[in-house]
Formats: C-alpha cells, sequence, structure tokens
C-alpha cells in the first residue's frame, strides 16, 4: 500500500514537473511572433501611424528592433491623425494595398469593420496563441475596443483617457483654502463635480489672474467635443432615442453643458477658445494655469520625463515639477477619448506577416517598452503597464499617475462608435467652434442634432438603429 | 526667276490651305487636329462627365453602391444649408477682397510706373506674398493674430494702452476682415505685377499728347490709361475671380471654415463632404452644379469682355 502511494505520488510529482518544464519553455506572444515572422526575412510591410512626434516609437524603437529580429523590413508611412482614417479608407477604395498594418481610432472600429477595410483576427490569435496575452489588457479598451460583431477586428493599443491634473501647491496652500471655504462654504479640494471644477476655477483666476488662471482645456482642433461627449453622459444624456434615432444632444442637458463649457470659458486665460493642444500643454507646464483636462502625457512632462529627449524638445520646460496631482475627470466617468489600435487591411498582400508585427509590438514585452520610451506617446493599456515597478519608480509620484490612470481605464467611456462616426464628430465639433465664438448653447445645439439627424437619415435609420444598439449594449458606452 | 514661281506657287497653296480651300483640306485639317481634341475632351470632358455619372448613384467611400439613384442627391442639395451658405461665404469673400486688389494693386502699380531708386528690390519684397503656398499664409496669419503670442494684438494692446481681447479666428465679427486681409495681402501682388506690365505698355506718345493739351491727371488715367489696360484688367479680375470661388487652404489653416460653418467656403465643403464624409455621389453633384455655375459665370463675363472689345 505505501509502495502504491510511494508510486502515485512520484507519479503526480513527474507530471507536475513535466506541466512545469513545458509550461516554462511556452514561449511568449513576443517570441512566438518573431519565430513565425523569420520566415518572410527580406519582406516589407507598410504601417500607417499618426504622424508626428509618436511615430517615432515605431521609427526609432519598434520598426528597427522588428528588422534585427525578422529581417522583415517596417515602413512607417506617417500621415497626420486626422487624416489617417480618410488615408486607410482611400486606399482600401482604391485597391492599392498600400498599408498592411492600419492604425486605427476606436471610434473608428464599426465603420472600417462593416466596409471590410480591415480583417478578422480570431483565427490568427488563436494560430499564434496571443489569446492569454490579450487578457491582460485593461476590461474597458479589451471589452470594447477590439470586437466588432463578436470578432476581433483590432487590437487596442493606447490607453487613452481624459483626465485632471491639477496644482497640489495651490490646492494645499492654506491661505487658499481658508480663503475659498470663506467665499464658497466647502473646502478647497479636487473638484468632483464641473460645477466645483467651476468655483475653483473662478477662485484661482479672481486670486491669481493675470499670472495664473484656473484652467484651461483644448478647444481648437475637434478635440472639444470630446469633453462635451463626457460630460453629456456623465450628466444623463443619451446620444439618440432609440426608437427614433433621433439626436437628443439638443435636449436640456445638453444644453447646460454646452453652457457651462461655454460659460468656463470666461476664467481661462484670455484668448484660450482658441487654443489647440499645444497651447493649453504649454499654459500648463509653464505655470499659467491650476488645472488642465487632457490626455495622459502632461502628467509625465510636467515631471521632466523623458523631456531631456531630443525628440521632445518642443515640450516647453516644465516650471510645475513635483506640483502636480492627477485626478479622474470632475463628473465622474472619464473619456477614453481617442486612444490607438492597430489591426489588418484586408487589402494587405502580407496579412499573417502584418498580423504578427502587431502581436509583437503589442506583446506584454514590447509593448511595456513602448509606453516607457517618453517620445512615444502610448499611454498603458495592460495591467503589467499598470503595475511595473520600473514604471512606477520613473518619477516621485509616477505610482499616484499610473493609478489614477488604471482608474480612468477601468470606469471610462467609450467615443461614440456607429456608422459615420466621423460625420457625427464632424458635427459636434463645429457646434463647439460656436459655442466658443459665444453664440447661443441651445440655438448652437439644437443646429448640431438637425445634422446629426441629417447624418442617420442619410445612413439609414434602421442600420444606424442596429450600430447604436451594438455599440450602446457594450459595458462601458454610458455610466455603469 | 524660277525660284520666285516656286515661292509664289508655295504662298499660293498656303494661303489656299490656311483659308480652308477644300473639302479634303478641310479632312485634312480636322484629321491634324483631332488627337490634340480627343485629349483635350478625355482631360477635360471625361472627370465632368464621372461626376456626373456619380452624382447619380449613391456612392460613398464606405459603400460603393452604384446603383441608379436619380435626382436624390440633387433634390438634397437644394435644401442643403450647408451648400448655398458656402455660396454665400464664398460670394462674401469675393465681393470684398476682389476690388480691394483691385484698387490697391493698380495704385502700387501706378507707383511704380516711373523711375524709382531700389524699384527692382522693392518689386521683389512686394511679389513675396504671393510665392508663399496659401496654407502657410493662412498658419502664419493665424499666429500673427493669436491673442496671446500675436504680435498683432500686442501692438493694439500697447497702443490701447491695456489688455485687448480680439478672436480674429474665432470671433464672428471679425473672422471676414481677417479672411478678406489675408487675401488681399497674399494675392494684390499678382494684382500689381500684371498691372505694372500692363501701364508699361501704354502709348506714352498718347499721354503726353493729352498732357500737352493740358488734360488733368485724373483725364490721362481715365481716358487714356484705363481704356488701354481694360483688357488686362479684365483678364486679371477673372482670375482672380476663378481663384477665389477655389479659395481653400488659407481658410482651412486660418480659421477651419469656422466658428461652425460661418466661413466655410465651397471648396471647403466640397472637401469635407468628399474626403470627412466620404460621401462621394453627394459631392459629385456639388461639383457638377459648381461647374455648371461657374461656367455660366465665366460665359457671362467673357461675353462682355469680348464685346467691351
Amino acid at each position: 500500500m505505501n509502495k502504491a502511494k510511494r508510486l502515485c505520488a512520484i507519479a503526480c510529482l513527474a507530471v507536475v514537473a513535466t506541466w512545469l518544464t513545458t509550461a516554462q519553455a511556452q514561449p511568449s506572444a513576443a517570441q512566438t511572433a518573431i519565430e513565425a515572422a523569420k520566415q518572410y526575412s527580406g519582406s516589407t510591410i507598410n504601417v500607417v501611424w499618426p504622424a508626428g512626434v509618436g511615430a517615432l516609437g515605431q521609427k526609432v524603437f519598434a520598426a528597427p528592433l522588428f528588422e534585427q529580429l525578422t529581417g522583415v523590413k517596417v515602413n512607417i508611412v506617417e500621415a497626420p491623425p486626422t487624416d489617417v482614417y480618410i488615408k486607410v479608407v482611400a486606399e482600401h477604395r482604391a485597391g492599392t494595398g498600400g498599408f498592411d498594418v492600419v492604425s486605427l481610432v476606436p471610434s473608428w472600429l464599426t465603420d472600417l469593420s462593416i466596409a471590410g477595410i480591415i480583417e478578422p483576427l480570431d483565427e490568427l490569435v488563436d494560430k499564434y496563441g496571443f489569446a492569454a496575452e490579450l487578457q491582460g489588457i485593461e476590461p474597458a479598451y479589451r471589452n470594447n475596443w477590439m470586437t466588432h460583431g463578436g470578432k476581433i477586428m483590432a487590437i487596442p493599443d493606447d490607453g487613452d483617457v481624459l483626465l485632471l491634473f491639477y496644482r497640489k501647491d495651490l490646492f494645499n496652500d492654506p491661505a487658499n483654502k481658508e480663503a475659498f471655504k470663506a467665499k464658497y462654504g466647502y473646502e478647497l479640494a479636487v473638484p468632483t463635480t464641473w460645477e466645483q471644477f467651476s468655483d475653483i476655477g473662478w477662485f484661482f483666476t479672481n486670486t491669481y489672474q493675470p499670472d495664473l488662471y484656473g484652467a484651461s482645456v483644448i478647444h481648437r482642433s475637434g478635440l472639444m467635443q470630446y469633453f462635451f461627449q463626457e460630460r453629456f453622459r456623465n450628466a444623463g444624456g443619451r446620444f439618440f432615442d432609440v426608437d427614433s434615432m433621433d439626436a437628443q444632444i439638443n435636449d436640456e442637458i445638453g444644453v447646460k453643458v454646452a453652457t457651462q463649457l461655454q460659460d468656463e470659458a470666461e476664467f481661462m486665460p484670455p484668448g484660450s477658445e482658441n487654443w489647440n493642444p499645444v497651447e493649453v500643454l504649454t499654459a500648463w507646464l509653464s505655470g499659467r494655469v491650476a488645472m488642465i483636462t487632457w490626455w495622459p502625457p502632461p502628467g509625465r512632462w510636467s515631471e521632466g520625463y523623458g523631456t531631456d529627449n531630443e525628440a521632445l524638445k518642443w515640450v516647453p520646460e516644465s516650471q510645475i515639477k513635483g506640483k502636480v496631482g492627477y485626478a479622474l475627470s470632475p463628473g465622474g466617468n472619464p473619456e477614453l477619448a481617442l486612444g490607438w489600435s492597430l489591426a489588418v487591411s484586408s487589402n494587405s498582400r502580407n496579412k499573417e506577416l502584418a498580423y504578427l508585427y502587431i502581436q509583437w509590438v503589442n506583446s506584454e514585452e514590447i509593448s511595456l517598452q513602448r509606453v516607457q520610451l517618453p517620445y512615444s506617446l502610448r499611454d498603458p493599456f495592460r495591467a503589467s503597464h499598470f503595475e511595473s515597478a520600473e514604471y512606477r519608480s520613473r518619477w516621485d509620484n509616477a505610482d499616484e499617475y499610473l493609478d489614477v490612470l488604471r482608474q480612468g481605464a477601468q470606469i471610462g467611456m467609450l467615443d461614440l462608435s456607429i456608422r459615420n462616426t466621423f460625420q457625427y464628430e464632424e458635427a459636434l465639433a463645429r457646434a463647439m467652434q460656436r459655442l466658443m465664438a459665444g453664440e447661443d448653447p441651445q440655438e448652437v445645439m439644437n443646429e448640431a442634432a438637425a445634422n446629426w439627424d441629417k447624418v442617420t437619415r442619410r445612413t439609414g435609420v434602421d442600420k444606424q438603429r442596429a450600430a447604436y444598439e451594438e455599440w450602446a449594449a457594450k459595458p462601458n458606452a454610458y455610466p455603469q | 526667276m524660277k525660284n520666285g514661281r516656286l515661292n509664289r506657287t508655295l504662298i499660293r497653296n498656303n494661303m489656299k490651305s490656311s483659308t480652308g480651300g477644300g473639302a479634303g483640306d478641310r479632312r485634312f485639317q480636322y484629321l491634324a487636329l483631332s488627337p490634340a481634341i480627343v485629349l483635350l475632351l478625355l482631360i477635360g470632358a471625361f472627370p465632368v462627365i464621372y461626376n456626373l455619372v456619380l452624382s447619380f448613384q449613391s456612392q460613398t467611400m464606405l459603400d460603393p453602391d452604384t446603383s441608379f439613384a436619380g435626382l436624390a442627391n440633387y433634390q438634397e442639395l437644394l435644401s442643403d444649408n450647408r451648400f448655398w451658405g458656402a455660396i454665400s461665404h464664398t460670394l462674401i469673400i469675393a465681393g470684398f477682397a476682389l476690388p480691394v486688389q483691385l484698387v490697391l494693386g493698380l495704385l502700387m502699380a501706378h507707383l511704380f510706373v516711373g523711375e524709382l531708386p531700389g524699384k527692382r528690390l522693392f518689386i521683389a519684397l512686394l511679389i513675396l506674398p504671393v510665392v508663399i503656398a496659401p496654407v502657410v499664409a493662412g498658419a502664419a496669419w493665424r499666429l500673427f493674430l493669436d491673442n496671446s503670442f500675436g504680435p498683432v494684438n500686442a501692438i493694439i494692446s500697447w497702443f490701447a494702452g491695456g489688455p485687448v481681447k480680439l478672436l480674429w479666428t474665432v470671433d464672428p465679427t471679425l473672422v471676414y476682415p481677417t479672411i478678406i486681409i489675408v487675401e488681399v495681402w497674399q494675392h494684390t501682388p499678382f494684382v500689381f505685377l500684371l498691372s505694372l506690365a500692363a501701364l508699361l505698355a501704354v502709348d506714352r506718345s498718347q499721354v503726353e499728347a493729352a498732357q500737352i493739351d493740358g488734360a488733368s491727371g485724373w483725364t490721362v488715367f481715365w481716358w487714356i490709361t484705363l481704356p488701354a489696360i481694360m483688357p488686362v484688367l479684365g483678364m486679371v479680375m477673372l482670375i482672380r475671380f476663378i481663384d477665389i470661388m477655389r479659395i481653400f487652404e488659407m481658410v482651412l489653416s486660418l480659421t477651419e471654415g469656422g466658428p461652425g460653418t460661418r466661413t466655410e467656403t465651397l471648396s471647403l465643403y466640397t472637401y469635407t463632404t468628399g474626403f470627412k464624409d466620404f460621401s462621394l455621389s453627394y459631392t459629385g453633384a456639388i461639383a457638377f452644379v459648381t461647374i455648371i455655375m461657374m461656367s455660366v459665370v465665366l460665359w457671362v463675363i467673357l461675353g462682355r469682355m469680348e464685346r467691351g472689345r
């Protein structure tokens, strides 16, 4: 009996040892991709990427490394971020096969999938064993940005989320605290509602102008519409009435948000009605505003992380090192605005190789390096990025930064993504411009809603309803 | 003698062929011209015909639906306020910028007719704006006019004795003056150059004769110089009008057609429907209507110019 038990124990140990050995020998997704891509040595793939400093992460780091490891040349084709979509669709339409890997903003996923411009990736994910590592992508990105019609169409590659950056030194200043409480009747603290944001903005502007103003946000470049999308939904707004598919952005909530956005410009720096991202960033880093809502990079640049790099010489030197706090946008659920995913072009003559490049570049191992490149403009999107001890030690309060980023990634809301999304965004962006020109919010939002209805009718109400229902059913479409 | 006869024969033959002597000669002429005509038709007419066909479909970049859609796009166009708005915005720019360019260009040219020290250098400097790409001009002016960093508001604030907030590219009351100023700044040198060339070609003897007869400067200009340069000015007006009707890059980089669609020009709207909305057939309809409208306008203007001659 004892002998039998011993034999059984030995057999179990052998099984466990074999499993452990096999598991250890299991190559990572990055290794798998590299080994498989070696058979394509000498080939070239074309990757369309948003132009500018962010493309350096590909041109300087990823593409040369991939070529060194596999012999495959990766040609990075840059296009202005707003033109990537146009370029991708136009190339597809012309059937040139000009791009193998497509960069896309997740809100374009519906259009690109329906039009057959990007390729389903399920088979390749299974074939090259990427499924396990995909589970490491933060759920909000994985569950919302990756699939259309139940198929994997794109791999999330950038954890964009709108955050609030604020000046801790000003918020913690006892004189400010006392004066604020005396005036507004509550403690000066990080705003959790837009009403508080407005109070605090006015307070700092009245206290410090013209040296410092309460806040600044991006009003130009078509980006302001993301702030509207976020605030509208946090306030309880719904983009469409599902039955009629009539736009509801001009309802009471929409007009209230539009009015708030317009009024807030009053306590922002004079002329900021026209500011683009760089102007807001400049004001922030030079210490001329107390709060900004922006995408994640200013959190890093405020602490000077990587700004000594040649590629980031354009970033003004931070005057606010050690004075910056990070928080979720007031209102609760921040917008997972923009972001970038990667997909394989259905016109590619080298789909498998294109996929392998995506798997490699997006893998745990390589993506962790990429999100830490100061110039890649890729923000953390995997659990391992948020938990990385290396990243968390990059600057004094990097851990605080990563925690807030992760929190945002967990409860963030998606950009609207239906058919012809671009047209809805364009109409909303133009409405925001008119708001900043001081026009009547009700009138502006009425016209925007009319334009949305026009797009819906042109697209086909039933088709659009189906697309909207699929999008609205995603866990992060509206506040949970 | 023999050579003289040969020459006369050749001249006779040439004259015969140039005046279209016989039917065979005419056939030859048409045959010789046909490659050029076919080429012109291919280049000029094919895109127009293609556009026309496209405009009767419902194609978008995302949905290549080539089925016949009838007049749906044209019906939509008739009730498209944004389209009519874009036409009126373009006409506003043309209506203000064109006369100012003409008057300024002509005045400047008048100054340069006589001898002037450093004339060549001045002319070279004056024509600089016209060689700048419109998109660069728009972007540069946007910086000049920036409320926070631009020199224009800084200078105005200095004169005003305090900060002046003028949002040149945002404020609805300032956006048109801004566009017109930049348009005039950039293209007046073109009018100036052609006007100068025309003025220099005016017969001096007529001017001098009028002056000897005691005609005033204005009388000389009105009765002698202006009629002499009118054909050139007419062409300049025509070229500038066509150019302004196509205005795109400068407005895009200066105001992006905003605020809202307040300064959206015809070209900007066409670009938006084609390359942002991807509504190919609808864009085809816009393009076709634009071509028809412009053709009618040009036909009228050219007809008037022809009669004026």
